[in-house]
């Protein structure tokens, strides 16, 4: 059943991706409403689906390649509805939904063929540690978006074209980086309370070889990452260009965590 | 309207009178209510609306033919009428109806657009009500112009760009820091312009505000009708990190902003965003300043080239909401001609009806014996012929009305007038009959069936 649940917020997704095109272009009242709600119904049918796959495997965390990347894409589409209920802007969805929806598409096609077998997955702190750790993705994503959008009204204002039809919902430059600053704020909590569950298991269960694996390295690599950004951030007030540069670096140190799980003897999803 | 009374809408604008006369015209919102009975109170004038604004002085009435409007004016403003005459406009029926709505949505406005007009429509109107000189006829127009407006509003950007210089300054300021609370204004030089832009910075929230001037008398000045602080112009450079805004216009020869104290203010800024509005000629910002990540230059030519843009858009917006204007003055007209037709098509009903009636009181002693659910049927039956027997009619006559086909609509009256005449007829001869009506029921049925058939004449049947 939780796949047709899946299938209905993928849907949903795809609907709210097509109508935050004309909602953020071109500012059209009646789709931002469309987008908002076909996007608060995927969250809806995407949280049963998530909750009914998980007690159908009888277990809650996250346990194989498509049940993390639906939670990611849960994580991304409850950050977009907080910052549009906020800020009160839909600019982001132009690219987090079509995200949610591609994350969202392969587990909603069929069920996973990769699955993490081992029988740690039952504890609670390893549930922390994933949530954490995914909720720090979404979180850096959002400042990137955040710093994106920056640039791009920025740009616009400096054009001397402030009235351009396109774009006229960019919200203004104070309000984007505030976002990009809270959400890479959220991103950095979320990465350390991800960081130090995953050690405690590690220490608790494998002892210090864990800290050898390149995922583990990667992890904290991208945590330095983090607070140099924080840092800058605070210090120089880092906007536009700048931060656009530094957030696409951790950006791209994320993709390699990411993909890092394929060379993980830990993080590997074996088959079943 | 009915044929005794005419929609008449007359009046002056920017666009026939000079401001001179305008001035004169103008009745003040308190003296308002006033005119209005006083223009009510006139031979002729049956509902009354006087819209007065500084760009216009417009009266509605609902009036007979005769009445005359202008005179009105004459002499509750004591104008001489050669003055006015050639200055007064006057709209008729169907024409009063699309002025009235170009006015309330703003397309016959100075600025096209502009938000104002349409309370100002909305303040004559309850000024008018409150006096009783609107009824029926004037509140389903002056409904119909505010339900336009709305949608104008709605479906057009027609009002969604600034058009003043000091309101592109605000729009981009907003759009730099969203909010304007706590932000600090910077006024360096002087100039009715800059004050203006600076006024409508604060009236939307700005925190505070800074004034340099080189007479620092003058700066002093400013800084009191602001509530701001005046600032020495030799501490320009050290105080100006402080300001989110910057908006000059002094008449030095050179730039007095250049890039290397743009970094400087950056640097002490933490690279927190600055705009620099700069209006003066020559220019006061170097427009290398733009440059900077973080520093926005607008100059008078930026802020008016962005105000001609706008201008455009609205003009293009306008021929949108012109054809929604005409869409609803010609939805208007037919509801209009729809609803002149309703007492006609109630009349008709209850004529209809009556027959029934009388036929069935004509028939009373042989349906005596039937039981109460036959009685039942038979009532349902004769209602369900009555109501299919006039469908075909009552809906020819909505569609004339609706089509303006006046001499159809007469036609379909007429033929049913004599219905209704023979209803009454058939009142009168069954109450007379009452006791024989089983001799002569069958001969008078088969007469107004023919009657409200149309096969026979009315007179036949009376």
């Amino acid at each position: 059943m939780f796949l047709l649940w899946l299938r209905v917020a993928a849907a949903l997704y795809g609907l709210a991706s097509l109508a935050a095109l004309p909602a953020v272009l071109y500012g059209r009242k009646r789709w931002v409403k469309i987008c908002v709600g076909a996007a608060i119904g995927g969250a809806f049918f995407h949280f049963v689906s998530l909750a009914e796959m998980l007690n159908a495997s009888h277990h809650w965390i996250p346990a194989g390649m498509h049940e993390v990347q639906s939670l990611l894409a849960l994580l991304i589409v409850l950050a977009f509805l907080l910052i549009a209920l906020r800020y009160r802007t839909v600019s982001f969805g132009m690219f987090a939904l079509p995200l949610a929806l591609v994350l969202v598409l392969v587990p909603a096609i069929g069920p996973d063929k990769y699955t993490f077998t081992s029988p740690l997955i039952r504890n609670g702190w390893v549930m922390l540690h994933v949530a954490a750790v995914l909720a720090a993705y979404a979180g850096l994503i959002f400042s990137m978006l955040a710093s994106l959008l920056y640039l791009l009204q920025e740009r616009r204002i400096k054009s001397k074209r402030p009235a351009s039809r396109l774009l006229p919902w960019l919200p203004p430059l104070e309000t984007m980086d505030q976002i990009a600053h809270r959400t890479l704020l959220i991103g950095f909590h979320a990465m350390t309370i991800g960081l130090l569950s995953g050690c405690l298991i590690a220490q608790a269960s494998m002892g210090s070889a864990y800290f050898h694996d390149p995922k583990v390295i990667l992890s904290f690599g991208m945590w330095l990452l983090f607070v140099v950004l924080l840092i800058i951030r605070r210090s120089q007030g880092l906007r536009g260009r700048r931060a656009v540069y530094l957030s696409t670096l951790v950006f791209l140190v994320m993709i390699s965590v990411w993909a890092a799980n394929q060379f993980s003897s830990f993080h590997r999803f074996t088959t079943p | 309207m009915s044929a005794s009374t005419q929609l008449v809408l007359l009046g002056v604008n920017h666009k026939t009178a000079p401001i001179e006369l305008r001035e004169q015209l103008a009745i003040p919102a308190h003296r308002l209510a006033e005119a209005t009975s006083q223009l009510l109170a006139r031979p002729g004038i049956r509902e009354a609306m006087i819209l007065s604004t500084c760009n216009r002085v417009e009266i509605l009435t609902t009036q007979d033919t005769a009445a005359d409007t202008v005179d009105f004016l004459n002499q509750y403003l004591a104008i001489d009428p050669q003055l006015l005459r050639p200055h007064v406009y006057e709209y008729r029926e169907q024409e009063a109806v699309r002025h009235l709505f170009r006015v309330a949505s703003s397309l016959d406005s100075m600025v096209v657009g502009e938000p104002q007009i349409l309370g100002q429509v909305k303040e004559s109107y309850t000024v008018a009500r409150s006096v009783g000189a609107v009824h029926s006829q004037l509140e389903k127009l002056l409904q119909c112009a505010f339900a336009t407006a709305k949608k104008v509003r709605t479906e057009t950007q027609i009002g969604s760009s600034s058009v003043s210089i000091a309101s592109v300054a605000v729009d981009l300021a907003q759009k730099i820091f969203g909010s304007l609370e706590g932000k600090t204004v910077f006024l360096v030089g002087a100039g009715k312009m800059s004050e203006l832009a600076a006024r409508h910075l604060m009236q939307q929230g700005a925190g505070s505000i800074l004034v340099a001037n080189r007479t620092h008398d003058r700066a002093l000045r400013i800084a009191e009708s602001f509530h701001g602080k005046a600032i020495l112009f030799e501490d320009l450079y050290s105080v100006a990190d402080q300001a989110d805004i910057i908006i000059t216009s002094t008449g030095a020869p050179h730039a007095i902003f250049r890039p290397e104290h743009g970094q400087r203010f950056l640097q002490r800024r933490r690279n927190r965003p600055m705009f620099f509005i700069d209006i003066a000629v020559p220019r006061d910002v170097d427009p290398r300043m733009n440059e900077l990540e973080g520093i926005f230059v607008y100059d008078i030519d930026d802020l008016q080239s962005v105000t001609a843009s706008h201008m455009a858009e609205r003009s293009r917006e306008a021929e949108h909401a012109e054809s929604i204007v005409t869409a609803e003055v010609e939805r208007f007209q037919q509801r209009l001609q729809t609803l002149d037709v309703v007492p006609a098509i109630v009349g008709i009903q209850q004529s209809a009806e009556e027959i029934r009636q009388a036929e069935l009181l004509r028939a009373h002693s042989r349906l005596q014996t039937l039981t109460p659910a036959q009685l039942a049927a038979v009532e349902a039956v004769t209602r369900g012929m009555m109501n299919k027997f006039l469908h075909m009619p009552l809906q020819a006559l909505k569609t004339a009305a609706r089509e303006g086909d006046a001499a159809k609509v007469e036609a379909i009256c007429a033929v049913f007038e004599g219905g209704a005449c023979a209803a009454h007829s058939v009142e009168a001869e069954a109450a007379a009959v009452k006791g024989t009506e089983a001799e002569k029921a069958g001969e008078s049925r088969s007469d107004h069936e023919q009657v409200v058939a149309g096969r026979i004449e009315p007179e036949a049947g009376a």
